[in-house]
């Protein structure tokens, strides 16, 4: 069995703390290189944020489950929420040539994950979200 | 997280350690709204010590670099490690933020 965890997060703020404390220790445990794990605490940071901001279905409670696994040549995150519909990488990238004045920080996030991870994607399965996240541990990889 | 802040004559450094994330932003902007209330207006961000970036931390910064051009101030930083300064290469902070390679780079003609 590859080396990895799974845990499923509220809708509460919290969650997404205790998310990052669970990469942070699987990154430690398994020395995952300082690149590596940065880009992809980063990446989780952004979509774990998105979810439990804007995946709740409602009152009933939203539920984000991350998955991390580790092969020999990459390391795999899957984030899956029972929101509603959307593709976080549908959305346009921002402007990021514009002034101080002129900037706004929306959708700023998901660009650094298409930029920082190797590959992303998106799924719609049966009721949930399910994005995908590629980190190469090969050196050069982005 | 831990924030430190320092004198040097007219100009404060404040030094995260640790990460600005979507946990820790809300520290770091009360951080700053507390020194940008004592009148600071020129501001040097040290990121010596800060692992690493997301865009909830860009959101501060952002912000804070409009306040402070806003009153004549300006905001400096230095101390990026890698991954901070991919960041900020690939959201363009590169270019509209002042970024230093050390504390007395920022320091030096501010």
């Amino acid at each position: 069995m590859r080396p990895g965890f799974r845990m499923t997060i509220g809708d509460e703020p919290g969650g997404v703390a205790r998310a990052a404390a669970a990469f942070a220790g699987f990154a430690e445990a398994h020395a995952l290189p300082d690149a590596v794990r940065r880009s992809l605490q980063i990446a989780l940071d952004e979509l774990l944020r998105n979810a439990v901001a804007y995946g709740s279905p409602g009152p009933a409670g939203g539920e984000v489950t991350v998955e991390v696994a580790l092969d020999p040549d990459r390391v795999t995150a899957t984030v899956t929420d029972n929101g509603r519909p959307f593709d976080p990488f549908g959305v346009a990238a921002p402007d990021t040539t514009l002034g101080v004045e002129e900037r706004r920080i929306g959708g700023l996030g998901i660009h650094l994950v298409r930029e920082m991870m190797d590959e992303v994607s998106y799924q719609r399965r049966g009721d949930r979200n399910v994005v995908t996240l590629v980190k190469s541990l090969a050196e050069g990889s982005p | 997280m831990n924030i430190g802040t320092r004198a040097h004559g007219d100009v404060t450094v404040v030094a995260f350690v640790g990460n600005l994330d979507s946990r820790t932003s809300p520290e770091a902007q009360q951080a700053i709204d507390g020194i940008l209330a004592g009148g600071a207006r020129k501001l040097v961000v040290d990121f010596t010590a800060l692992d690493y970036i997301s865009s909830a931390g860009l959101r501060v910064l952002l912000g804070t670099a409009k306040r402070l051009s806003g009153s004549g101030g300006a905001l400096r930083l230095c101390g990026l490690n890698e991954t901070v300064r991919e960041v900020f290469d690939i959201s363009g902070f590169s270019r509209i933020l002042a970024v230093f390679a050390t504390e007395a780079d920022a320091l030096a003609g501010f």
